[in-house]
């Protein structure tokens, strides 16, 4: 791995409150960290580390007050917000606690509003056979289950093979099983298509999976750990 | 990682392309209720404008095709052959010169006879000295000789012998030596002298008057102003005023009959042909259809019957005006007709000596028309002066451009395009913004959706497209189904509605671009503009505040703070805070409704409200306008009528830069029955003349006692200022009053000169030869009546359609605030609230908006709709205010009410629909 893939994400020093004053909250406090390409990498943390503003960061959608990200050489600083779009647009992919789906468009369509933004989508068929949703591409949002429409939203992230996925909390609103159907097929993803996998989550059993765990408090990174003894997702307990 | 195994696909079409159409679906109880408002409504504005441009477009080509006039003037009699050659030049005839021609030689004679009576008389003198002395001589001689042979004369004998010689010589050779003194005495230089001497003198005093008289008159026409002759082409077309009859000797009203037509101002045949024999006539299409005549119909005018074989449109008459100076045109009881030269003899009615005349060189824009006429006036003006016949007067001067018989059919056409654009761009933006109000809830209702597409990489330009797709596509789709509608349907609509309100000719429907851009292009724009700014600003907002469903522009950190009031009435002032915006878009929506229904309820009422108070504020029930004073044997014309009082009339004008206004001045008796003025009215401090002024003047200009006004004469340019000295309750016309006295002062007539009589009695012992005018409570409805005519059907309509109107503005908005609520609605539902409790929490404060914006939009409407309406009549002469009396603001209240209960009852129904389980349910 070339130094320039090993340092694929890079952050640096990176600050950001909420507030001013005497009600100013500081929620990163200097943050420091890489992340490799193709790497799956958890931020974890209990409510209010955060890791939910360190993603926002991340996917461009959230201004820090201070510090440097660099995605692939690229300083996210120096876009503007036409050139965040386009950098959204074209490298990230997004899942969130809830689908968001769109609940006029079937789960075929809702993947095809994903596949749109790209030049050189996945093919959606193999997509949807991947994501067990073939038989249900005709459906509704409104007509799947809660870990169905969690995969619609996977399946639209990932549709146009970006750089970076990432997820907050993509199993906080599942049930066990159906979280670890997720989590499976975030691996599958993964491990298929080589993205870098940023996922955030307060379950502490996830970090087993993972490449690389980034423990966060209080606006601090904690710990800073290469999981070289990562099992399955499959394997899982919690 | 094995990269073999990943398949690539074809980028997808925009799927969002696919979810407008779901979108439209999903809510095409909305869609539909805008799409058939726009609809209807882009469809009668491009009826009118289709039918206007065609029927303006005929009306042009008539102008060259049927030789329409460029004015006409009418003279007290027909105007001998040289006088009508030398109007035609167009010329300014040299005034001063004929004048002065005339004076002079009139003079010449005088001061030749003068001159020669002196000569005559000091030659006579000269003669008979010379004959004395020489008789004189003579006698004594023989006298003497006598004498010298002894004979002896008394000086007595001598003196009487010298007078009788003296006598037999004057009668043998004075007249011989008289004519022989007064030829060589008119030879003599001193009588040449003395005749150009004393013709010198009479020519000096002459030119001082005329120079006097010629200033005057100068100053008056603008003579010394830059003046190039306009030649004309005059065409004699004379008329008989009458009255017309049906077989059955039903009185229809008043006709104007013409002889036949071949050079100027041709007609379109609609019905029938042109009259071929002296019992044909040909009459109005309008009037025919207003008074129910039909070809083939026997018409008793001026006492012969006449078999009505064609209605016609003529070019001239596109609107019924009888006289220029009325304040509406008459197609129900004046009627415009034509025969043949023999049928025309056989009328038994004064005829009318009017002239047509076109310009040999036809000018190029109204403004050059307007000059053309100014200087052609001021030829015509002293061509007749200077005519032979010095009684001929000018008795109407009518250019073609302010003609309102030929203009305002026109103009009112072109007034409709003006106030049907007005309202549609009004009702598309309100539309307009009721799209817009429904997107921004469901930018609201879709934020995390949203908010992910724009993390994901939408940009905001997709989105604003995306949610702009809607309205542009139902303003478009309306366009066309509009247009299309516009120029089959409500064009003949249209059309039908200008038939029975003027006389047109035939039409051809006519490609109008200016419809499409009105009706598609501005209604497109408008949609465009109002949605983008309202949408824009929302899209703004950065994506996670999307997410984080925060898209309020000021964070209040805190609910308002609400008294303690009972629970029920805090939850519903919380539903009327969330929903302001919607509020006061339901607002302008019930503002824009009561505009359109106080024309709708406030037209009919002032009609009627303009009939009572003219029946009541009529001063006498007849006025009668005497064409002479004196009978034929110069006797004062008389009546026995019972309260009959003399006045006199005028007409002056009020002259501004838009409309010269037609003001009548009345002199009346001191106490006049009628016309009640304060006997203080004569007596100004500084000796100027007070007058009244009717209501309807000081109502439409603003004029208050004490006030001066300035009036002109028509054809001249004297002017009269009198001070105002109070408002004299009359709302049927723009009136000044005045004593008689000073009415003949102001107008330098005898002290005992009048115009007619007023009585309230039907005067019948005055010979109808001498009457020049009958003005009856019939006249002055006149206005009244055309207009009720003319719209009172189409106002009905229009209430009917603005509850319509009304009821799916109020549809739209209030389905916005239930949509809003729905997830809550359905909470109360899962807290135990019944549907009766819940839509008393969600509707009640929706009704009392409802109710207020209603009572505040009445006066709104009503003061907007009265702007409108003095705009329109500034325009107009004559005055009547827009009023609308309690029970029209009623009817307003009770007709909005009405649609919104029936609005409410849908909403409460909705309100039942909306499931339980929709507030436990994902945000999706």
């Amino acid at each position: 791995m070339s130094e320039q893939e090993r340092k694929f994400l890079e952050v640096k020093a990176l600050k950001k409150s909420f507030g001013n004053g005497e009600t100013k909250q500081d929620v990163l406090k200097g943050l420091d960290f890489t992340v490799a390409k193709g790497e799956f990498c958890v931020l974890l943390g209990p409510s209010g580390s955060g890791k939910s503003t360190l993603l926002n960061i991340l996917g461009g959608i959230d201004n820090a007050d201070s510090g440097e990200i660099f995605i692939d050489g690229d300083r996210l600083a120096d876009m503007d917000e036409k050139g965040l779009t386009r950098y959204r647009r074209k490298h990230l992919g997004y899942v969130f606690q809830m689908y968001n789906l769109i609940p006029n468009l079937n789960v075929k369509e809702n993947i095809e509003t994903g596949a749109y933004l790209s030049d050189k989508p996945l093919d959606i068929d193999e997509l949807l056979k991947i994501l067990g949703l073939y038989e249900h591409r005709h459906k509704l949002p409104n007509q799947l289950s809660g870990g169905q429409q969690q995969r619609v939203s996977i399946g639209r992230a990932i549709v146009k093979n970006p750089d970076i996925l990432l997820c907050d909390e993509p199993t906080g609103a599942l049930d066990y099983n159906t979280s670890k159907e997720i989590l499976q097929l975030i691996e599958e993803v993964n491990r298929k298509y080589g993205n870098t996998i940023i996922m955030v989550t307060h379950n502490e059993a996830i970090k087993l999976m993972a490449d690389h765990v980034i423990k966060l408090r209080d606006g601090m990174i904690r710990r800073d750990i290469v999981n070289t003894e990562k099992i399955t997702a499959a394997e899982l307990e919690w | 990682m094995d990269n073999n195994k990943i398949f690539f696909g074809k980028r997808p079409k925009n799927p969002l392309i696919k979810r407008v159409w779901k979108d439209m679906w999903r809510d095409k109880k909305r869609y539909l209720m805008i799409f058939i408002m726009l609809v209807a409504t882009i469809g009668m504005v491009s009826g009118i404008y289709v039918a206007n441009n065609s029927m303006l477009d005929s009306l042009h080509k008539n102008v060259a095709e049927l030789k329409r006039e460029d004015g006409h003037f009418r003279l007290s009699g027909k105007a001998d052959e040289e006088t009508l050659e030398n109007i035609a030049t167009g010329e300014l005839a040299d005034v001063p010169a004929v004048y002065r021609e005339r004076a002079y030689e009139k003079a010449e004679g005088e001061v030749q006879k003068a001159v020669d009576e002196a000569t005559e008389e000091s030659v006579a003198e000269k003669v008979k000295e010379v004959i004395r002395a020489e008789v004189e001589s003579a006698v004594t001689e023989q006298l003497s000789q006598a004498e010298k042979k002894g004979v002896k004369y008394s000086e007595e004998e001598k003196q009487s012998a010298i007078d009788e010689a003296y006598e037999n010589a004057l009668t043998e050779s004075y007249d011989s030596a008289y004519d022989e003194a007064l030829k060589q005495a008119k030879e003599t230089e001193e009588y040449q002298n003395a005749l150009k001497d004393a013709l010198a003198d009479a020519q000096t005093e002459i030119d001082k008057e005329i120079d006097e008289k010629y200033a005057e008159l100068s100053d008056r026409y603008g003579l010394d102003e830059k003046f190039d002759p306009v030649p004309v082409t005059i065409y004699e077309l004379f008329y008989k005023d009458t009255e017309e009859y049906r077989a059955d000797g039903d009185n229809i009203g008043k006709v104007r009959v013409y002889p036949m037509r071949t050079d100027i101002d041709l007609y379109d045949i609609l019905d029938g042909r042109s009259p071929e024999n002296e019992n044909e006539i040909v009459i109005d299409r309008m009037h025919a259809d207003n008074a129910k005549i039909k070809t083939g119909d026997t018409l008793k005018i001026g006492g012969t019957d006449f078999e009505v074989v064609g209605l016609v449109s003529f070019v001239d008459y596109t609107t019924l005006y009888e006289s220029n100076t009325d304040t509406m045109f008459d197609a129900l009881t004046f009627d415009i007709t034509m025969t043949t030269d023999e049928g025309f003899e056989r009328i038994n009615s004064n005829t009318r000596a009017n002239y047509a005349f076109t310009y040999r060189n036809k000018p190029s824009d109204e403004y050059e028309e307007k000059l053309l006429s100014d200087h052609f006036m001021k030829a015509l003006i002293t061509q007749v002066a200077v005519s032979e016949d010095e009684d001929l007067k000018i008795e109407d001067y009518v250019p073609a451009y302010a003609n309102n018989a030929m203009t305002f059919a026109e103009n009112d056409l072109g007034h409709d395009k003006i106030m049907s654009s007005v309202l549609l761009y009004i009702l598309t933006a309100v539309m307009a913004f009721i799209f817009a109000v429904t997107i921004s809830t469901t930018l609201e209702q879709e934020a995390s959706v949203i908010g992910t597409l724009r993390a994901s990489g939408y940009s905001k330009n997709e989105l604003l497209w995306y949610y702009m797709s809607a309205p542009m596509i139902i303003v478009l789709l309306a366009s066309l189904a509009g247009n299309v509608i516009g120029y089959t349907s409500f064009k003949d609509t249209i059309v039908d509605m200008y038939y029975s309100s003027y006389s047109l000719p035939n039409y051809v429907t006519l490609w109008t671009p200016e419809a499409f851009i009105r009706t598609t292009i501005v209604p497109i724009v408008l949609m465009l503009v109002i949605n983008l700014i309202v949408i824009t600003r929302t899209l703004k907002l950065s994506p996670l505040r999307f997410l984080r469903h925060d898209l309020k522009r000021s964070k209040r950190k805190k609910a308002v703070r609400l008294p303690k009031w009972k629970f029920f009435s805090r939850f519903r002032i919380r539903i009327f805070l969330q929903n302001i915006p919607n509020y006061l878009m339901l607002f302008v929506g019930i503002t824009f409704v009561m505009l359109l229904l106080s024309m709708a309820v406030g037209m009919p009422e002032t009609l009627n409200c303009l009939q009572d108070t003219m029946s009541d504020s009529l001063f006498a029930q007849e006025q009668l306008i005497l064409s002479s004073t004196e009978d034929d044997d110069g006797i004062i014309i008389t009546t026995k009528a019972d309260g009959a009082e003399r006045f006199s009339i005028n007409s002056l004008e009020r002259k501004s830069d838009t409309y010269n206004e037609e003001v009548s001045i009345y002199g009346v008796e001191e106490d006049s029955r009628y016309i009640k003025l304060s006997n203080d009215i004569c007596k100004d401090d500084n000796g100027e003349i007070q007058v009244y002024i009717s209501q309807a003047y000081a109502e439409k200009y603003k004029v208050d006692p004490g006030d001066t006004i300035v009036l002109s004469e028509k054809y001249e340019h004297k002017e009269y200022s009198w001070k105002v000295y109070d408002i004299y309750d009359y709302p049927g016309g723009i009136a000044v009053f005045m004593t008689n006295g000073q009415f003949n002062k102001a107008f330098d007539k005898d002290e005992d000169d009048f115009s007619g009589y007023l009585c309230n009695e039907k005067i019948t012992d005055i010979d109808s030869k001498y009457i020049a005018k009958e003005i009856t409570l019939d006249d002055t409805l006149k206005i009244a009546r055309q207009l009720d005519h003319s719209l009172g059907a189409y106002m009905v309509y229009f209430r009917y359609i603005c509850v319509i109107v009304a009821a799916i503005i109020l549809y739209l908005l209030t389905k916005i605030i239930i949509e809003k609520n729905e997830r809550s609605i359905s909470m109360t539902k899962i807290l135990g609230y019944d549907t009766g409790e819940i839509a008393s929490i969600y509707l009640a404060p929706t009704a009392v908006v409802v109710l207020i914006s209603e009572f505040l939009a009445i006066f709104i409407g009503f003061e907007l709709m009265a702007v409108f309406w003095k705009y329109m009549m500034m325009s107009m002469s004559g005055w009547f205010a827009f009023t609308m009396p309690f029970s029209g603001f009623v009817k307003e209240y009770v007709l909005v009410f009405v649609a919104y209960a029936l609005i409410t009852v849908i909403d409460f129904l909705r309100i039942r629909k909306i499931p339980k389980v929709l507030a436990l349910k994902n945000v999706e």
